[in-house]
Formats: structure tokens, sequence, C-alpha cells
């Protein structure tokens, strides 16, 4: 017997995403979601109390003898669940965070409710890739690799023509692509590791160094430019010292004006929530659109998708077959179930 | 409480606030700084050209890495390195333009006009390095020689030619150059130096536009687009017709007769030529059915042209001892052969053309559009260079000679770390040379 509010919660439960602005922990973020959630949830309207029959002793009076008890059958409504005794219904709600993003980046953060988050382990247990745009300008190099760090050293950038960085960037890639090989587990002299070489489905399995599986200049302006990453594995700080690094080729120096997620496995800074958008109303229906594509994409299985992101749809069928001993995130303690007796 | 001491002293209070820092007035609020005092550093001009550099990687102990303290230690402490795995820098006089690997022995050559430009390190035993004198005695030579030393050419005007391509065989070695012809050395015993071209009447007409040398035989390609050979020829690879010994260069017929040849190839027993339009033909060795296309015989002595089907326009061809790859128009690599051919090991044989994935070279969703632009072939091994300049290695790792860092074999287009953009490469039987650029 499910109240309306565990019904509403029901709708809530899966994956959605969200635009982090930048300045933001991203705990703030998530806490902010949860109590959005949490206000709309407990607002729904409660149920009628239940009655319950008890015998109660009949009020004697002062004339009737003291052996003899009548009881007589009144239903009487249970006070141990009403909302001023037990507390609202939803106390916390479990509000998953996907791949963190720090204070200084921003972009696409995937949440999960409820049921989600086991989607949200089984997701990041994949390899599932990611999109950045980083920005970058020449000239200065900071301490901690951003344009608002301390000024280690400045220097000159004139000489850099978008030919040269082409080159830094190839050569970069060229290395990434390498340690791609380097980390998966597959052994190079059989047949398996040449088919999955062709493929482009070598890689890391779980944990490894970050890799960029893609890099490129989308805009050259100096002493500005923005790069477009794909990446694995990766922190932002490291995006950071990977602009720092590109500089230092460059004969020059380089500082991270800023960060933006664009991509996080299958969610795109289309579906991100913007702040004004954080409301149960609009997170239900980010996550009924997340459910209906996952049943469009099991339905057409379609061939086109990109080789090194395994998609999360396919490896969540097949790992939720299996029995999942990692406890998932979360578990909500709905009190009407405990105290159900 | 704060109000009143505000107008009391400011001054104060104003060095008061910059003391105490409130996270909020962090770095991020405060405007940054970009007149302060502080140099600015200018590393390069912007005129600055990349620097060409001179990779080297193999088996060392015969000295064909030219670095000497692999082979003889400096110090008392360091043990002999065999094998070099990954490129290591070799220092030159000049800037190296043209290099060639041969059996134990390695020639790197400059365009300069100065009086060296021509320099030797390995095996010598047969002089394919020409006459090194040793310190002791005048009239003895050095049997290996462990650094780049140079080779003395008998040039008529030695400070006006300029050498255009070296090419080096099992034991032997020839020298093109850009007014003077080619000029040979080494092991002669059958032929495969030729004579002096330089004083024959009728080939000092012939300009060459490249040479090439296989196991004991040599090959030379005119301006025109003519082919001629010399040398061991009981594979047939001399392509003169016959098995037999030819010990002068003499122009190879057959169906090569009237096509202007672009390109000629040769490592082993087997050679290839690509005429101008494309086309690619074939004579020499076929055991390992490198010319199986056109024949089942093990030996064609004379050039048959040779009908790739789906490779397209050839633009180069490189053959190895085994083995036989071909680039086309389109920047795809197709081998065929016997050996470590590129695609797993379990395609040890093909006698018709397999085309390597692209996806190997580099070909990824951000770069679409990487193509090889060269294609060269070491004895048992093969070697592609990018346009983005970088290098795939791939086949049997002969005493380290790929350069990836370690011993096994390698089944399939692997890249090889090296620090800059790599212009071409040299393949050997177990060393390579890589001719690169630093990326700035």
């Amino acid at each position: 017997m499910a109240t309306p509010a565990v019904r509403m919660f029901r709708r809530l439960e899966g994956l959605f995403c969200v635009y982090k602005p930048s300045g933001v922990h991203w705990k703030l973020v998530r806490d902010s979601i949860e109590t959005n959630l949490l206000k709309v949830l407990n607002a729904t309207p409660s149920q009628p109390l239940p009655q319950e029959v008890r015998f109660l002793a009949q009020p004697s009076t002062e004339t009737e003898a003291p052996k003899g008890l009548t009881l007589s059958a009144t239903s009487v409504p249970v006070l141990s669940k009403h909302p001023l005794v037990s507390g609202p219904e939803f106390q916390n709600i479990q509000v998953g965070v996907g791949h963190r993003l720090d204070a200084f980046s921003s972009g696409v953060l995937v949440l999960g409710v409820g049921n989600g988050n086991k989607t949200l382990n089984d997701l990041y247990r994949t390899r599932v890739t990611r999109d950045y745009t980083l920005e970058g300008e020449f000239g200065t190099a900071t301490d901690d690799f951003t344009h608002t760090g301390g000024v280690v050293e400045r220097s000159t950038y004139e000489h850099i023509t978008q030919d040269k960085l082409e080159r830094v960037l190839a050569m970069l890639e060229g290395a990434n692509q390498k340690a791609l090989l380097m980390y998966s587990n597959v052994d190079m002299r059989s047949q398996e590791a040449y088919e999955m070489a062709v493929q482009g489905l070598l890689g890391p399995e779980g944990k490894s160094a970050p890799i960029l599986t893609g890099l490129r200049c989308i805009h050259f302006q100096p002493p500005n430019f923005i790069l477009e990453v794909q990446c694995l594995n990766e922190t932002q700080k490291y995006l950071r010292k990977v602009v720092h690094e590109i500089g230092l080729e460059l004969r020059s120096t380089a500082v991270c004006k800023g960060i933006r997620r664009t991509r996080d496995g299958l969610f795109t800074l289309q579906d991100a929530l913007t702040r004004h958008h954080w409301t149960a109303a609009d997170i239900t229906q980010a996550i009924r659109q997340y459910h209906s594509s996952k049943k469009h994409r099991k339905r057409s299985q379609s061939p086109a998708k990109k080789p090194a992101l395994k998609t999360s749809e396919d490896v969540t069928a097949t790992q939720q077959n299996e029995a999942n001993e990692e406890a998932a995130v979360g578990k909500i303690k709905k009190l009407v179930a405990e105290t159900r007796s | 409480m704060a109000f009143p001491f505000v107008r009391l002293c400011p001054r104060h209070v104003s060095t008061g606030l910059q003391v105490c820092s409130y996270a909020t007035l962090s770095k991020a609020s405060r405007p940054q700084e970009k007149s302060s005092a502080g140099p600015v550093f200018q590393y390069v001009g912007q005129n600055k050209k990349p620097t060409p550099k001179v990779f080297v990687w193999g088996f060392s102990f015969t000295g064909a890495l030219g670095i000497p303290s692999f082979v003889v230690p400096d110090s008392g402490r360091k043990k002999p390195r065999k094998y070099q795995l990954t490129p290591y820098r070799l220092e030159t006089a000049e800037q190296i333009s043209s290099a060639a690997c041969g059996y134990g022995f390695s020639l790197i050559a400059s365009s300069t006009k100065d009086a060296s430009k021509l320099w030797g390190m390995g095996l010598n035993k047969d002089s394919q390095l020409g006459f090194q004198r040793t310190q002791h005695s005048r009239h003895q030579s050095y049997d290996y020689v462990l650094e780049p030393s140079p080779v003395a050419l008998p040039l008529v005007n030695p400070l006006q030619t300029r050498v255009l391509q070296v090419a080096c065989g099992r034991a032997h070695s020839l020298v093109l150059t850009d007014r003077e012809g080619v000029f040979s050395m080494g092991n002669n015993s059958y032929g495969q130096c030729g004579r002096r071209i330089v004083e024959d009447e009728l080939m000092h007409l012939l300009f060459f536009s490249q040479v090439a040398c296989g196991q004991d035989h040599s090959l030379f390609l005119t301006e025109t687009g003519k082919v001629l050979a010399c040398g061991w020829g009981a594979d047939g690879q001399t392509g003169l017709g016959h098995h037999n010994i030819s010990s002068s260069p003499v122009e190879v017929g057959g169906d090569l007769s009237g096509v202007e040849v672009q390109q000629i190839s040769t490592y082993g027993d087997c050679s290839l030529a690509v005429s101008r339009d494309g086309q690619l033909f074939g004579w020499g060795n076929s055991e390992y059915r490198q010319l199986a296309s056109v024949t089942e015989a093990t030996q064609i002595n004379s050039p048959r042209h040779l009908p790739l089907k789906g490779c397209g326009k050839v633009v180069q061809a490189a053959c190895g001892g085994t083995q036989v790859a071909v680039l086309n128009d389109k920047g795809e690599v197709f081998v065929w052969g016997y050996g470590i051919l590129g695609k797993g090991p379990n395609l040890s044989e093909s006698s018709t053309p397999e085309v390597i994935p692209s996806t190997l070279f580099g070909r990824s969703q951000f770069n679409p559009s990487v193509a090889v632009t060269r294609i060269r072939c070491g004895l048992s091994h093969f070697a592609a260079v990018t346009d983005r300049g970088e290098l795939f290695v791939w086949g049997k790792n002969v005493r380290g000679c790929l350069g990836i860092g370690k011993r096994d074999d390698q089944y399939f287009p692997w890249r090889v770390t090296v620090p800059g953009q790599v212009v071409d490469v040299a393949c050997g039987v177990d060393h390579m040379v890589a001719m690169a650029k630093s990326l700035l």
C-alpha cells in the first residue's frame, strides 16, 4: 500500500543530469537538489489516519461495582502513525553523484535518485568517456594551473601559430593512444588484441592513469585557445595540467581559464537542468526522458554507437542480472514500510 | 563597534583588512596584476626552425648504431648495452638528409657541399664503409667502426657535389651524388658494385635518381625511368633474363621496357618497381609468394607486371626479405608475402594484398584523415611514417630492431615513441635509423 509520497518517489527514481555552475562545490548542488525533492515529497497530502479497533474500558461511574470491567469496542485512530508523531515520511533521500566536478569546473553532473544509484555504480564500472571544453590562455604559468592562481612565470607567446599547436596536440594524442594500448590487459601477441585494436576497443578496465582518447583545438586566437577533449579516468586538475603542459611544449606557458564538461557518458549539455529547473517537476520529467530513451535504445540496439564508448544500458542490463554484492548507495528509509506490521 | 573605529583611523583599518584575508577576498576577486613587476621570459623567437635530429635503435654490438659507449663503456662500472630497445639520439655534425641500414652497418649522409658529407658506422670487414684508416698503420682498415666516421669519396669536385641518397645491402653500399653519378663500395664478389660508373662514358650521360641495394645485387634508377641492375642473379633478382652474375649494370627489360619507373625497392632477393602511372612490377625470388599473383614458380628472372586488385594507384613499394608492402595514393598500406604481416598472428602468409586498417595508424573520429606517407621494409619487419610525423613498426623484433621497448614480436602496427616528428626512417636487419625534427 503505497502512499502518494511513495508513488511520487518511485517516479523520481532514476538518473538525470544537472548543469553545475563553476565556483560551487558539487556537494552543495547535491544537497540543494535533495532539499528541493524532500520539500515536494513531504508536501504531498498524507493519507488519512488508519483506524483500529480497541477494546477500551468504559468510563466507570462511581456507583458501579469494582469488579466486572466492561470493555467496549471503539474505533480509534492510530496515533503512532500521525505525522506529528512519526515525523515526515521522507527524512532524507539518497541522491548519488556520478563523476565529480571540482569547484573550478562547470558542466554536466550526473545525479541518481533511489534505484538510480545502482545504475550509477554500474555506469562508472564500465569504460565511459567524458567530453570537456578547455579554455586556455598563453603567457602565464600559475601554481594551480588556473588563471586565478599565483603567477609563477610569464613568457612570450607570439611565436605560437595554430600549426604548431596542432603538431603538439598530435604528439599528445599519439602518446595517449599508445597509453590506451599499454593499459589494456590483453596479450598483444594474440589475434584478439589485433581485432580489438582495429575496432578501437582496447583500453584500460577499471582504474588507470588518465587517458585522453581525443584532443583537438576548436578555437585559436592568441593568447586564447579552446580545446575539446575526450577522456577516461581523468580529474579536472589533470586536465588543467594538460593545458599547462601544452604551454610548456610550445616553449611558452599556459593557464586554464575554464573547464566545462559537455558530456558524461550518454548525458549531454542538452539534457542538463540549469539552476532554475532544479525542481521536482523538472527532475521527474528528466528522469522520464531517461527511462524512455533507455527503452528506445534497448529496442533499437543501434549499431551506430561509438565503439570505444560502452553505453551504460548494455552494461547495466548484463550487470544487473548478476548479483550485485556491492552495497547500493541508496536504501530508502521508508518509515511506512518499516512500521508496517 | 567597527564603525567608530573606521572613522578614527582609516589607514589602520585598511591595512588590517588586508592582513586578515577572508575567504571571500580571495585571489579570484582581486584583479590579476598583469602589469606587475616580473620578467617575461622568451624561450624561442618567431623564426625558430625545427631542429633536425637522428635516432637509432636496435642491436649495437656491430657498431651500427654509432654510439661507442654501448660497445665500449666509458667507465668500468657501466656494462655494455647490447640492445637499444627505444630510440636513442645520435649526435651528428650536420643535418642528415639520407640514411640507409645494411646488414650490420649504416650510412648517413647530409646534403651539404662541405668536404665531409657521408659517414658510416658498423661492420666494415668488406669495406662497405670505405677505407677507414687505423691509427696504428696506414694500410689497414678498421673492421668495426663504432662512431659515425667520414667516408672519403673520390669526388672530382668534392666541394660542389652533394650526396642525394645512400643505399646499403648485405656487404656493399651505393652512394648517389647529384653531379658525379653513383659510387659503390664493399663486397664485389658477385659484381654487385658494378664498375666505376663515373668513368664509363655511356653511363655518365645517365643521371640517376635512385639507387637500391638488395642482399647481393644492386639496382639503379635513371631520371628517365629506366632500371639497371647488376650483381648476384641466382634468384633472378637482377631481372636480366638469366640466373648468372652480372658484373656491370645492364638495363632491365621484360615488362619494364618502355615503362617509366618512379621508384625501385629491394632488400633481400626480390625486387619491385613502381611506375609513374601507379603500376607495380616485380622480379626475383618468389619462394614466399611475393610474386604469386603472376606465377607459381619460385623465381622470375624478368620483370613482370603484378596486377593488384583493390590497391588503387601504387605510390610506393617496399620489399623485405620474405614480405612486401605497397602504399597507394590514399595512404593505405597493403602487405603480402610470408612472415608477420601486420594483421595479427593468424595471418602469417598471403599471396594477395591485404590492407591494414587505418585505425591502427591513428585514424579516429577526431582525426579522420590520417594517411601513411612512407613505407619501408627491413629484412623481417615493416615501418610506416604517417603525415602527422608518427612512426609505426610491426614485424619480427630481431634483436630489438622495432624500438618499442620490448623484445617481443609485434603483430600489428605499433607506435614508436620518438621525441619529435619523424621525417624518414631506414630499416636494417637488426637496427633502424630515423630522421626526425623537433616539434617546434
